[in-house]
């Protein structure tokens, strides 16, 4: 099969997102790029809408493209996490961008779709080229992305952290493949995949160095310990929806590419690799949740918070041979989770610390006095966070701890639940703010835009449903089509 | 009706949560009425449920299951039904919450906040003593550690930020290891039985391990592990020495109302999951610790008796003499004999009323004088006759006056580990005698502290104290009533767990 004769309509939804960003953008710059303009970010979220809906639709006719795209249930789900994620973080974005004039607003919008369509080709991507273009087109937006505050010194400073540390793990990817590349003579996944056993046997020692170059490059993308260390400070100088965005469908992307590498390509040799994943995996929990003890300031401590909940993530990685789709599972319903429980904590803490004029924890204080509302539901938020009952979290949670045991790593099992436990500390710290806390210079009530109370209201209302009825969930996960290529 | 008529028992609550909710917060007087009357209807509820409940007759009544949700092979049910273990608890509960709220009306801060957390805590508690799937009993469990939070850390002293997150993280540490050990027990039943069954049903956990159809699965070191593990989990909440250090914390800086539910009600969560889960699902590895656990019984009781003797705080005397008499219950349950377990339960119960009949009082004269430091304090019973006669009749329940409720648990604790089988606890004896001594103590420490407050010549900065306020009657006297109607007549409460307690105790053919 060549590209020509091959099913174009599969992409459907990647080429009209691409149309509609640059359609948003070509608006941008008609209209000047100047000033507030609120309704492209309507435009935006409608077509982030739109593309989802399509993503939907075109479910059903699960195929591949030349073995370069895939479009299966994997893909799906992930797809529909990023735009449903990236939709949130424009909706949290509106009114922030109307109290920073120095934005430009459409180049910000246009930028938050094109990262949207370079996560959703990274994650449907099948051939080792066409994830990277996913992943650089996702990289180098959100490296503009964190700039976007330009007289601010923070930012900047944040934006060339990342572009640098970001270059240097794409290096590291690229290096990485290059092996897979000279070993095989090909950049599909499939074959890579089918070629692994015989190349491990052969080559051992080069397979384990592109693995671990991949592994390096890759942890940066998603956070992991010891790979973490820019994030505290690009999440701080950020603008605090993109922090959001970094946090959330950023990390979930990548979770989606190392799964689909892990998948494709190492999956038959995966006792080589396992016990990497699972030491990485204890090292970031137990690393994001200490250090995040210390923090006073919201973004950061949500970056460290970010770190841990990443290491939740891999735990059922390390299980993935032993678990199989149940895995896969796992992993999709806590990034759901993740995905609502992070976002309605950050549209909370945008406003908060926007309003306070500072991010450090203190902006909370008396929070319940202000708007309850909002204290209550970060409140839950949060204690979805910390994985306690009756939330996504917990479920989520509680999955992945079943799993472990079951894959006979109840080591880790154990570190994830005594880790959690720490969690409490800071988690609460929060609440001790908003609840127990006198308000300080500023205790007016809190004016919620309606944007931003639409992004905590749905983010609350399946942060609950998950955790009461996961079914909901996870019935759609039993029946669905992993893969494709397999 | 009749079958669902717990599922309303445990929810109700919420409905009242809802209620208050709509409420605006201005009108104080409203909410606080709307939380008696919600609470009263819980009270009502469960005295029904009491009177509707067979004596008897073993086994669980009022029991139902529905299919909740499951993640892949797991099915997680709502399994809830009640026997006579739970049943004097859930009255318990209740009873002591409406009163709590009684005693709360005092409360200006933050009403409606109050009331809320309150009404989802008497949720989590009934849940707690109702579910008969483990999951169900974690989530429930779980469900009251953040109302107390809040309790504590809102409406607390001086130090109550403190308090509240060493709560918070002993009782989180707790469930880590309860959720550890429950899928550890649902691991190895699922492997004991040839991977032919899941369950999370307490009940059928229990015939499991009673009798699987792999036994080689669950070996005694496995069993042993899991026992020990319950054990440490259900410490932290009873408490058990050397897990306690957070209750002083907890029950000093807490808000009267919240410290009646902390010792009226939560400790007990912990004896109850010991029992239920412990010895209900593990009666031969109960029977191999007993000793152990009577050990630890006897260092509650006097290191708590100890250390309420040199307290010169009221409060943190009576959070002590918690620790102390929450030694009686490890003590009954241990000694595996019918009137042993049965003195743990009276003693939960007792306590229950007890405990928070104290803390109100305590409450009370902190609010008149200010001040809880006993040297302070002097002549109380020239000042305030009432609320001092209150306080006294409650220490005299607590050393264990008969006639009063204390006397009789107490009584039938010792009765059970003098009497205790040697098979089960080597020097029974040696240990009872140890124990008993603690008992001269905890006369000493409450007699004298009692004769130091109300005693003496009045102070003047006392004179002129108002006594008594009609509203304050309804707590007191319900709750010294009760403790005198168990007193003279154990009977109402032994009718209801005899049969409970002897089905316990027959599992490991005592």
């Amino acid at each position: 099969m060549t590209a020509f004769d091959a099913n174009w309509s599969l992409m459907t939804p990647e080429i009209v997102l691409a149309a509609l960003a640059l359609l948003v953008f070509t608006i941008d710059f008609m209209t000047g790029i100047h000033g507030k303009k609120p309704f492209i970010g309507k435009l935006s979220v409608m077509s982030l809408l739109v593309t989802a809906v399509l993503v939907f639709l075109t479910n059903s006719t699960s195929g591949q493209i030349a073995d370069v795209f895939v479009v299966d249930g994997f893909a799906m789900i992930f797809k529909l996490i990023i735009l449903v994620g990236v939709a949130m973080v424009i909706l949290i974005s509106m009114n922030y961008l109307d109290r920073n004039e120095e934005i430009y607003q459409g180049e910000y919008y246009s930028i938050l779709l094109f990262s949207a369509l370079g996560a959703m080709i990274m994650v449907s991507s099948a051939d080792l080229i066409t994830l990277f273009i996913g992943l650089e087109i996702l990289s180098i937006s959100s490296y503009c992305l964190v700039g976007f505050k330009k007289y601010h010194r923070h930012s900047t400073e944040a934006a060339i952290k990342y572009v640098i540390l970001g270059g240097t793990a794409s290096a590291f990817i690229l290096y990485g493949m290059s092996f897979l590349y000279g070993l095989t003579g090909s950049t599909s996944l499939r074959v890579i995949g089918e070629a692994m056993p015989q190349l491990f046997a052969d080559y051992s020692v080069m397979m384990t160095i592109s693995f671990i170059f991949m592994l390096v490059g890759f942890g940066f993308k998603i956070s992991i310990v010891p790979f973490h260390m820019w994030a505290p400070d690009v999440y701080e100088g950020a603008p605090t929806p993109i922090t959001a965005f970094l946090s959330v469908v950023s990390k979930i992307a990548g979770f989606g590419i190392v799964l689909r590498v892990m998948v494709f390509g190492f999956l038959p040799v995966y006792e080589e690799w396992i016990f990497i994943i699972a030491v990485l995996a204890a090292v970031t929990m137990i690393v994001g949740n200490a250090i995040a003890l210390t923090q006073k300031n919201t973004k950061r401590l949500m970056a460290y918070s970010g770190i841990a909940q990443a290491g939740y993530l891999l735990v059922p990685i390390a299980a993935l041979p032993f678990m199989g789709n149940f895995s896969l599972s796992m992993i999709l319903f806590y990034s759901v989770a993740y995905l609502m429980m992070t976002l309605g904590a950050f549209a909370v803490i945008t406003l908060v610390t926007e309003d306070a004029g500072t991010s450090d924890l203190s902006s909370f204080a008396g929070l319940f006095q202000r708007s309850p509302y909002l204290a209550v539901a970060m409140t839950v938020f949060l204690v979805s966070l910390a994985g306690l009952p009756l939330t996504a979290g917990f479920i989520g949670k509680a999955q992945i701890f079943f799993g472990a045991v079951s894959a006979d790593l109840l080591w880790l099992a154990i570190i994830m639940i005594v880790m959690s436990v720490v969690s409490f500390f800071y988690y609460f710290s929060f609440i001790k703010q908003m609840f127990m806390t006198e308000p300080k210079a500023n205790d007016k009530e809190l004016q919620v835009p309606v944007s931003l109370s639409a992004v905590v209201t749905v983010a609350l209302a399946v942060t609950i449903i998950l955790g009461i009825m996961p079914n909901f969930l996870l019935d759609i996960f039993t029946t669905l089509n992993w893969f494709a290529l397999f | 009706m009749m079958e669902n008529m717990l599922t309303w028992l445990v929810f109700m609550p919420l409905i009242g949560v809802v209620l208050i909710l709509m409420i605006p917060k201005e009108n104080v007087n409203v909410i606080r009425s709307l939380a008696a009357i919600i609470s009263g209807v819980a009270l009502i509820l469960s005295l029904i449920i009491w009177g509707g409940f067979e004596r008897g007759v073993s086994g669980l009544q009022y029991a139902t299951t529905t299919e909740w949700f499951n993640i892949g092979f797991l099915q997680f049910n709502y399994e809830i039904g009640i026997d006579g273990l739970s049943m004097p608890l859930l009255v318990l509960t209740t009873i002591v919450t409406t009163l709590s709220i009684f005693a709360s009306f005092s409360i200006v801060k933050r009403v409606k906040e109050f009331y809320v957390w309150t009404l989802v805590l008497l949720t989590g508690m009934l849940g707690v003593f109702v579910a008969l799937d483990m999951f169900l009993f974690f989530l429930f469990f779980e469900l009251t550690l953040i109302p107390m939070f809040f309790l504590i850390g809102i409406w607390g002293g001086k130090m109550k930020e403190y308090a509240s997150f060493k709560f918070l993280v002993y009782t989180g540490l707790g469930s880590a290891i309860m959720f550890m050990t429950f899928i550890a027990m649902f691991f190895k039943s699922y492997e004991a039985m040839n991977m032919q069954e899941t369950t999370f049903s307490m009940i059928r956990m229990a015939e499991i391990f009673a009798d699987p159809a792999n036994p080689e699965v669950l070996t005694g070191t496995v069993k042993g592990a899991i026992f020990l593990a319950l054990f440490v989990a259900f410490a932290i909440k009873l408490p058990v020495f050397p897990f306690h250090t957070w209750l002083p914390n907890a029950h000093v800086e807490a808000p009267t109302a919240a410290s009646m539910i902390l010792a009226g009600v939560l400790l007990k969560m912990g004896g109850y999951g010991l029992i239920r889960l412990g010895f209900g699902i593990l009666p031969d590895q109960a029977a191999r610790f007993a000793t152990l656990i009577a050990i630890l019984g006897v260092i509650n009781i006097i290191y708590g008796a100890l250390l309420a003797l040199v307290q010169t705080d009221l409060k943190s005397l009576v959070a002590y003499s918690s620790i102390s008499h929450m030694g009686i219950v490890l003590l009954g349950i241990a000694s595996f004999t019918t009137s042993g377990m049965q003195g743990a339960i009276f003693q939960l119960v007792s306590h229950g009323f007890i405990s928070a009949l104290l803390f109100f009082m305590v409450g009370a004269i902190y609010e008149r004088t200010k001040t809880r430091t006993i040297s302070e304090l002097g002549g109380l019973s020239k000042s305030v006759p009432v609320l001092a006669g209150f306080m006294l009749a409650a220490a005299m329940a607590s050393v264990g006056l008969p006639g009063l409720s204390g006397f009789v648990s107490e009584l039938l604790a010792f009765i059970g580990i003098f009497g205790a089988s040697e098979s089960i606890i080597p020097a029974a004896t040696t240990i009872g005698v140890i124990a008993a001594i603690g008992i001269i103590l905890t006369a000493a420490y409450l007699l004298w502290a009692m004769q130091r407050t109300t005693f003496g010549p009045m102070k003047e900065k006392f004179i002129g104290l108002p006594d008594a306020r009609p509203m304050e009657y309804v707590p007191m006297i319900g709750l010294l009533a009760l403790s005198i109607i168990i007193g003279v007549y154990p009977h109402i409460l032994s009718d209801v767990i005899n049969t409970t307690v002897i089905d316990i105790v027959s599992k490991i053919g005592g």
